[in-house]
């Protein structure tokens, strides 16, 4: 008897009294009140009046003159449902209506309507979901291709910035290491190429000075020890000049005396006269050269004396001060030497660590391959949720052609139906693109592997 | 030193594979994808090419084929850098002609070395 089927719902509603039951017990009501109370023709008379209420209702119902289902709001879907539940529970113990054939037309057209309604509504509500999926999936893909786009412009800036890094990183090594080879290189034709050079040749050169110096400043002492030899020549060339004062003195002594004579003796004197004067005259200037070779001896010996004193003080001089320059000379280069090895250090260390910033750099720029890996393993993950969007647009457009006729039933349908044309076409054109633009390695290679993966270097 | 391509639809990637090389020396021609690396490899001689495998328009594997058949590049050494690991298609790599294999992120000193040992 049963045979409408079932139908799913999606929601539940409270129950709602059908529209006949109040007069139907309204009736009852009043068959029994007048049944306890009445007598018995009366009872007999509204009894017979009850039963000819409910075949009219009957006969009404099977000319369809009750309220259609299609008259109803969407809100009353529902209540023919409620309907046609209560009927189907009233069915089995209704024996007296199983012999109406009406009753299970009724039911059974009530049904199928419902059940219209009710795909009606699954079909409304399948296309909608497809179509919300459908502009979610492909703003994710905006979006997705927005990050994918940001990305690449800031792994592209970072690694030319690094890459700018590790260039001046290796070109400040390379400086570090001509100021290294500039301080510790060698000489080129005699010219010193280096720090360490121009203190090793300045050093030799202010030592061969200083041993100049020296040497000068024993030479001035040899010249001294001479000058007190020429000195004590001079004092016995005084000491001579004496002996010859003497001389010129008894030479004098002697021709006096023989002028005395010579005047005692007379005329025959005369002769001797004259030689003892000439004699006096020699021995006066015989004092007078010796005087003279006195005056020149004293003015040597003043400038001997002098020049003794400079000599002295001058080889004295020499020798302190040149053996305080060497010394000083000495401290210099030793300090300079110092100084140069903590410049070698300082530069070696600069270049080592130029070196680590390079390789630590370009560890980061190896690093930035992710953004090429991240990227593929995006548009992998895009392949597949394009397709499915392909797919639904594929089921709407069967959809909408299964039943148009159905689908122009739904309130607005003329309305739904030029929306999701206009809404689904579109997608659909620039799902049909992509698939047909994307690489045809897309869909599957960045698919974890399933299998052994081999080395990350192989030549076939 | 030698002239080598390097095909890849990301630029990091390119420009990280042309300093690499740069940085050693080689002239490095860069193509975004295998379309445009077919096009200039027949347009100039090049000594060896660096592909990715997942690319636009035309993938690695096509353009590995594509250039084995060009007379000039029967010979030429030819390596496949990318993300794929995967067994299956590193035989398809093989089987298309590639000399060798390359799995991103990859090293500049490893890349160098296999650049150095390929050119002989």
């Amino acid at each position: 008897m049963n045979t409408a089927p079932s139908i799913r719902r999606p929601h539940v509603h409270s129950p709602r009294m059908p529209w006949w039951l109040p007069g139907v017990l309204g009736l009852l009501g009043a068959w029994i009140w007048v049944a306890i109370y009445a007598p018995f023709w009366t009872t007999f008379g509204s009894g017979v009046l009850f039963g000819m209420c409910m075949i009219t209702l009957l006969a009404l119902s099977r000319k369809n003159l009750v309220m259609p289902a299609t008259l109803m709001d969407e809100q009353d879907s529902q209540q023919a449902e409620i309907v046609q539940r209560e009927i189907e529970a009233l069915m089995p113990h209704a024996t007296s209506a199983e012999v109406l054939p009406q009753v299970d037309e009724m039911v059974q057209s009530m049904a199928s309507e419902h059940q219209k309604r009710r795909l009606e509504e699954l079909l409304l509500h399948w296309v909608s979901v497809s179509q919300q999926y459908s502009d979610a999936a492909l703003s994710m893909r905006k979006e997705i291709h927005n990050v994918t786009e940001q990305t690449e412009h800031a792994a592209t800036t970072i690694a030319n910035s690094f890459q700018a890094i590790i260039n001046k990183a290796t070109v400040q090594a390379r400086q570090a290491m001509e100021l290294l080879e500039g301080t510790q290189g060698a000489m080129t034709e005699g010219v010193p190429q280096s720090l360490k050079d121009f203190i090793r040749v300045s050093d030799e050169r202010l030592t061969k000075m200083a041993d100049e110096v020296v040497r000068v400043a024993d030479l001035s002492v040899r010249m001294v020890r001479e000058l007190d030899a020429v000195q004590q020549r001079a004092q016995a060339i005084d000491g001579f000049l004496l002996d010859v004062d003497k001389l010129a003195d008894q030479t004098s002594l002697l021709a006096l005396n023989a002028d005395i004579e010579a005047a005692r003796v007379g005329e025959q004197g005369r002769g001797f006269s004259v030689v003892a004067q000439e004699v006096r005259r020699l021995s006066k200037r015989s004092h007078e050269f010796s005087n003279s070779i006195r005056q020149h001896l004293e003015g040597v010996r003043a400038g001997l004396n002098k020049t003794y004193g400079d000599m002295r003080s001058l080889s004295a001089a020499d020798v302190n001060h040149a053996t305080g320059i060497k010394n000083e000379v000495l401290q210099l280069t030793q300090s300079l030497e110092g100084k140069n090895r903590e410049v070698a250090d300082t530069v070696s260390s600069i270049n080592a660590i130029s070196k680590e910033i390079a390789q630590d750099v370009q560890n980061v720029v190896i690093s930035l391959q992710f953004h090429d890996i991240t990227s593929q393993k995006l548009n992998g993950m895009l392949g597949p949720m394009d397709e499915l969007r392909h797919m639904l647009f594929q089921l709407m457009q069967e959809t909408l052609t299964f039943d148009k006729s159905l689908l122009k039933r739904l309130p607005g349908d003329d309305r739904w139906l030029a929306r999701l044309h206009d809404v689904a076409q579109p997608t659909a054109v620039a799902a049909t693109a992509y698939l047909d633009s994307r690489p045809q390695a897309d869909s599957a290679p960045h698919a974890p592997p399933k299998n052994g993966t081999g080395p990350a270097v192989e030549l076939f | 030193m030698a002239t080598i391509m390097t095909v890849d639809d990301t630029a990091t990637m390119r420009q990280m594979v042309s300093f690499t090389l740069h940085s050693v020396g080689h002239e490095v021609v860069q193509a975004s994808d295998g379309q445009e690396a077919l096009a200039l490899a027949k347009g100039r001689k090049l000594d060896m090419v660096i592909a990715d495998v997942n690319m636009p328009n035309m993938d690695g594997i096509t353009l590995v084929k594509s250039l084995r058949a060009l007379p000039e590049y029967k010979f030429i050494p030819i390596l496949l850098l990318t993300t794929e690991s995967h067994d299956a298609k590193r035989q398809e790599g093989k089987g298309a002609g590639a000399t060798g294999w390359i799995v991103k992120p990859f090293n500049p000193e490893q890349l160098l070395s296999v650049v150095k040992k390929v050119l002989g």
